[in-house]
């Protein structure tokens, strides 16, 4: 059971608060979708889980632990941040090789992982060849090269073709069965209703929701219409410094 | 529910702090090696260093090597080493590409996700980068050196004149540590624009045009490719020696180094 737990978490670049006191957990077996506007934090609380960012305040961890202190990570928490990660240069195998080596990993797994994701046929093209949905595909492919039972993927569906979302929704919905942690952020609201199976909602660096996806919905029409009503005034393009929301 | 299986991932206890590094370090180092060798432009740029520098050398030898040899201040050790004015550039290339390719687009949040101790990671990368330079560097002092001295004909000497085997090693030494003082300046600026446009002038303007300026020259001569390439001349004049110059061109080489680890440890990535 590997948990994630995020307590009083708030990061300030500048004058700007990117998260303010953020705390919840996100719990295995099952699938946590992480919605909310451009800005809401979603990103921010991703790159502090993963020792990329310092908080300003608060703890991030996994399994109890900071991310920093594992020796291995890629075998704890795979994730998927940016689709545009691997040198262009690079061939694909090279690119997940070089991920392997450094965590120990058995080559035999980005064989494995390649021919998970669908790109096994493209292994040994340099990755400027690629589509964004292959890459998407490749940084897929990158997060579960450690088998982690943590998974977190940060809009893993853009640039996908109607295939390859619906491959991610069956890849989530098996490895959240498998009773891994998966963290999954998205703004495609009706592919997160079709997915996730409890959500959390961030907005302005707050959290908004922490529930299941049927009681999030409740009596709305759809999830699109429940998160409209919830995050009104906390887009971005609406925020103002120090006016009240 | 199933429990995903993952495999036992603590290392073995190590008895000494030095065998618990070389344990940490050596999965980092097999990483960072594909990491080079699986770039083409990174390996074209360490081959034109060699390239570059023999290749000139011996052009020029060919061209006008007896010629000059007839001049009264004509010095045959240093003269091999006339193609490095250009081929050191590539070797700037090679440190800097090494490090910066990590920059765009947000290749280094995926390498420090693997590998979230900083300072294992970028010392991992620079001791991949120069052990990758010093062959190189080394078969290129080691060119130039033959290579020249072939073709000054009765005027040429051996590896056992003053000076000559000290001159081929140094002209190793002086391009692995130009390529990790490289390395060092773009991990503090994080792009290959940026690194370059501070490494070109200082390398190819500044010491060339001011070493002769008095009272400047003083200063510039602990300019990194200045000090560092007084162990190409057999009698070195200024105020630093052979190896006092190589060892104020390894300090700025730390320096970079440091400043380097120091911006990846102190920012977010």
């Amino acid at each position: 059971m590997t948990l994630i737990e995020i307590r009083g978490l708030t990061k300030r670049y500048g004058p700007v608060c990117a998260l303010d006191g953020l705390t919840v957990t996100v719990r295995p077996g099952r699938v946590t979708g992480f919605l909310g506007p451009n800005g809401a934090g979603k990103s921010t609380t991703m790159r502090i889980l993963l020792g990329l960012d310092r908080p300003t305040s608060g703890t991030a961890l996994v399994g109890g632990r900071p991310y920093a202190s594992f020796a291995e990570p890629l075998r704890h928490v795979g994730a998927l941040l940016d689709a545009s990660a691997a040198h262009p240069a690079r061939t694909a195998r090279d690119h997940l090789l070089t991920l392997a080596l450094s965590n120990r990993i058995p080559a035999r797994r980005v064989d494995e992982v390649l021919e998970e994701t669908g790109i096994a046929g493209a292994a040994r093209r340099r990755v400027r060849t690629f589509s964004l949905g292959m890459r998407q595909r490749l940084g897929l492919a990158a997060a579960l090269l450690g088998d982690p039972p943590v998974v977190l993927l940060d809009e893993p569906a853009n640039g996908l073709d109607p295939e390859g979302i619906l491959q991610l929704r069956r890849l989530a919905r098996r490895l959240a069965g498998e009773g891994r942690t998966v963290l999954l952020s998205s703004h495609l609201m009706g592919e997160m209703a079709r997915t996730a199976d409890h959500l959390v909602v961030l907005g302005r660096g707050r959290l908004l929701a922490d529930a299941p996806l049927d009681e999030f919905v409740g009596g709305s029409a759809s999830l699109e219409e429940a998160y409209f009503a919830l995050t009104a005034g906390s887009a971005e393009f609406t925020h103002q410094e120090g006016t009240p929301s | 529910m199933t429990t995903p299986t993952t495999t036992p991932t603590t290392t073995p206890a190590t008895a000494t702090p030095a065998a618990a590094l070389t344990a940490a370090l050596a999965p980092v180092v097999r990483s960072e090696w594909v990491k080079l060798r699986s770039v083409r432009s990174l390996l074209v740029a360490l081959f034109a260093a060699f390239v570059c520098t023999v290749g000139v050398t011996v052009l020029a030898h060919a061209m006008v090597g007896k010629a000059e040899a007839g001049n009264a201040d004509f010095e045959p050790v240093y003269g091999s080493y006339f193609g490095l004015n250009f081929g050191h550039i590539a070797a700037v290339c090679f440190g800097v590409m090494a490090v910066a390719g990590e920059y765009a687009g947000g290749g280094i949040r995926l390498s420090l996700t693997a590998v979230p101790r900083r300072g294992l990671f970028f010392g991992g990368k620079l001791l991949v980068v120069g052990a990758a330079a010093l062959p190189v560097g080394l078969a290129t002092g080691f060119g130039c050196f033959l290579g020249a001295q072939a073709l000054l004909g009765e005027y040429g000497v051996g590896l056992g004149a003053p000076g000559a085997l000290r001159s081929a090693i140094g002209c190793g030494l002086y391009l692995t540590l130009l390529t990790v003082f490289s390395a060092g300046v773009a991990a503090v600026l994080r792009s290959q624009v940026g690194a370059l446009s501070v490494l070109t002038p200082v390398v190819f303007l500044i010491s060339p045009v001011f070493a002769g300026v008095p009272g400047i020259g003083t200063v510039v001569a602990f300019l990194p490719d200045r000090a560092g390439q007084q162990i190409l001349h057999p009698v070195p004049e200024g105020p630093l020696g052979a190896w006092s110059g190589m060892g104020v061109m390894a300090l700025w080489a730390a320096l970079a180094a440091a400043a380097g680890w120091w911006s990846l440890h102190r920012r977010d990535a």
